[in-house]
């Protein structure tokens, strides 16, 4: 019989053996890649959402009168200065006046009754793409603040910073929730390893004494691990796309979520996902192994 | 050939159960080891098959010192060396078939020649009616007649066999006696431990008494 024939039938007889906790086990990876593929799935796309709100990201710099053409010339070297932006646009009074009225549409003639000049002048600072960071567009912002004749300095602050502090608390759930994963994956996979090994003593002192090779006794417990892993994370992840497909179909319409594109992972990102978990079983298997099954 | 040369075996904290035997056993030899309970009969046999090291001395398998040998070495010597243990060893929630064929799995044999070895087996100790009975619930004697069988199934060189008539009548002891010889003709070494003297009172083999631990006579071959 050959080698890999006699290691498919062992692991056939012991998953039969212990598919009770088997089962528990392939059900604790499950919803551990579950957790972990769920937070990193928004995490990701609220990455591609600040990419995508990046691009737009323009500041505002609203000045109390405006600049003729030499004082033009100026604050734009002045903003240059700090650093090369993409675009730099003044905005007149009246220009800002006839976008309003666009913006208002039906309602325009609300403003029928005040005066053209009643907008401040302004700077439209679009920045570079490589300026991302809030530490940066807040340093940005700040030294336009400085800037002579500024009254204030927009760029969605508050949005932008809320936005800043809802992904850093993703990353560190995603982290958290990583962790979990290779907790629970490791140590579960253990664990079952372990009470096969401890239910199995019997035999596998037969095998030894029979001239069983290590490799013919190890292997199974192995294979278990890396099905385990394939298993489990397979599950989560289809489980996963199950419910991202449900809450797309669900929530289809005007809402939050068609604000962008919410996508699933890439075949390439579920991929790794499902290695890594591998991975960690099979380490898990391992471990418990080289500390249980001395031959 | 086996060499056990000033073997000695103690256990904690001061049990000597075995001291200072040598003794050679020639390659297709039947060799008798006997002796009341407690001799030493079946830790000479768990050092002969490395189920465990000697304290002191050397015991050699074919040239080759077995307490220096480790894995996939360890591993090879084993399957040429078939043990019918005393107390079984069975894998007493399989069938007797799985028990017998699981000594030759290990050496990865087809499952066509398992199975044929198997019946052939079962057949020649009395058994074929119990191919697909759970060990468990054989009698004491059909399960000692499995342990023998698994010993032997992979046609090992070298056959250890622990009081293999203990459980059973005299028209089984003869059977098993048969097969044994049998297998010692195939060229099989072949050592039995027994306090049982009708398989050895007329026999023309040579026979080693063990007391206390201590070689006390060596009939038909070497003096001490």
């Amino acid at each position: 019989m050959s080698f890999w024939l006699t290691v498919i039938r062992q692991v056939g007889r012991n998953l039969r053996q212990t598919w009770g906790s088997q089962l528990m086990t392939l059900l604790t990876v499950s919803l551990s890649v579950l957790i972990f593929a769920f937070f990193y799935l928004i995490y990701s796309n609220m990455l591609n959402l600040g990419d995508k709100l990046g691009d737009d990201l323009s500041l505002i710099v609203y000045l109390e009168d405006e600049p003729g053409p030499e004082l033009q010339q100026q604050l734009t070297n002045k903003i240059r200065t700090f650093d090369e932006v993409e675009s730099i646009r003044f905005v007149t009074r009246a220009e800002a006046y006839d976008r309003f009225a666009v913006q208002l549409g039906e309602n325009s003639d609300v403003l029928n009754d005040m005066p053209k000049d009643f907008l401040p002048p302004s700077i439209e600072v679009i920045p570079m793409k490589n300026l991302r960071s809030l530490n940066q567009v807040k340093l940005f912002s700040s030294y336009l603040a400085r800037l002579p004749g500024t009254l204030k300095v927009q760029y969605g602050q508050d949005w932008v910073e809320r936005f800043y502090y809802f992904t850093r608390l993703l990353s560190i759930i995603v982290l958290l929730s990583g962790t979990l994963l290779i907790l629970t994956t490791i140590f579960m996979v253990a664990y079952t390893i372990r009470l096969t090994i401890l239910g199995r003593q019997a035999e596998l002192e037969l095998l030894r004494l029979v001239g069983a090779t290590n490799n013919y006794i190890r292997t199974p417990f192995l294979l278990e691990g890396v099905l385990q892993g394939l298993l489990g994370s397979s599950f989560g992840i289809v489980s996963l796309y199950l419910l991202f497909q449900w809450i797309k179909l669900r929530f289809s319409g005007p809402g939050f979520l068609n604000l962008f594109e919410f996508a699933f992972f890439s075949p390439w990102v579920s991929l790794t996902i499902i290695s890594i978990s591998i991975l960690l079983c099979t380490v898990g298997s391992f471990t418990t192994m080289q500390k249980f099954l001395r031959i | 050939m086996i060499e056990l040369i000033k073997v000695s075996k103690a256990y904690s904290p001061d049990v000597i159960a075995l001291q200072n035997i040598s003794v050679s056993i020639d390659s297709g030899e039947m060799f008798f080891i006997i002796g009341m309970s407690g001799a030493g009969k079946t830790t000479l046999l768990k050092l002969l098959c490395s189920m465990e090291l000697p304290s002191n001395g050397l015991i050699e398998i074919g040239g080759h010192p077995i307490n220096q040998l480790k894995g996939h070495k360890l591993a090879k010597l084993r399957q040429k060396i078939g043990v019918a243990y005393q107390d079984f060893k069975l894998l007493t929630d399989r069938t007797t078939a799985e028990n017998i064929a699981i000594s030759m799995e290990v050496s990865y044999k087809k499952p066509q020649i398992i199975r044929k070895r198997v019946r052939d087996l079962l057949e020649q100790l009395g058994l074929s009616d119990k191919h697909d009975t759970i060990t468990g619930e054989l009698s004491r004697g059909e399960q000692q007649r499995v342990t023998l069988a698994r010993a032997i199934a992979n046609s090992p060189t070298m056959i250890l066999v622990d009081e293999p008539t203990g459980n059973l009548d005299a028209v089984t002891t003869e059977r098993v006696m048969k097969l044994l010889k049998k297998c010692n003709k195939a060229g099989a070494t072949i050592v039995i431990a027994t306090h049982d003297d009708s398989i050895y009172r007329h026999t023309t083999h040579r026979v080693m008494e063990l007391r206390k631990g201590s070689i006390h006579s060596l009939s038909g071959g070497l003096s001490l």
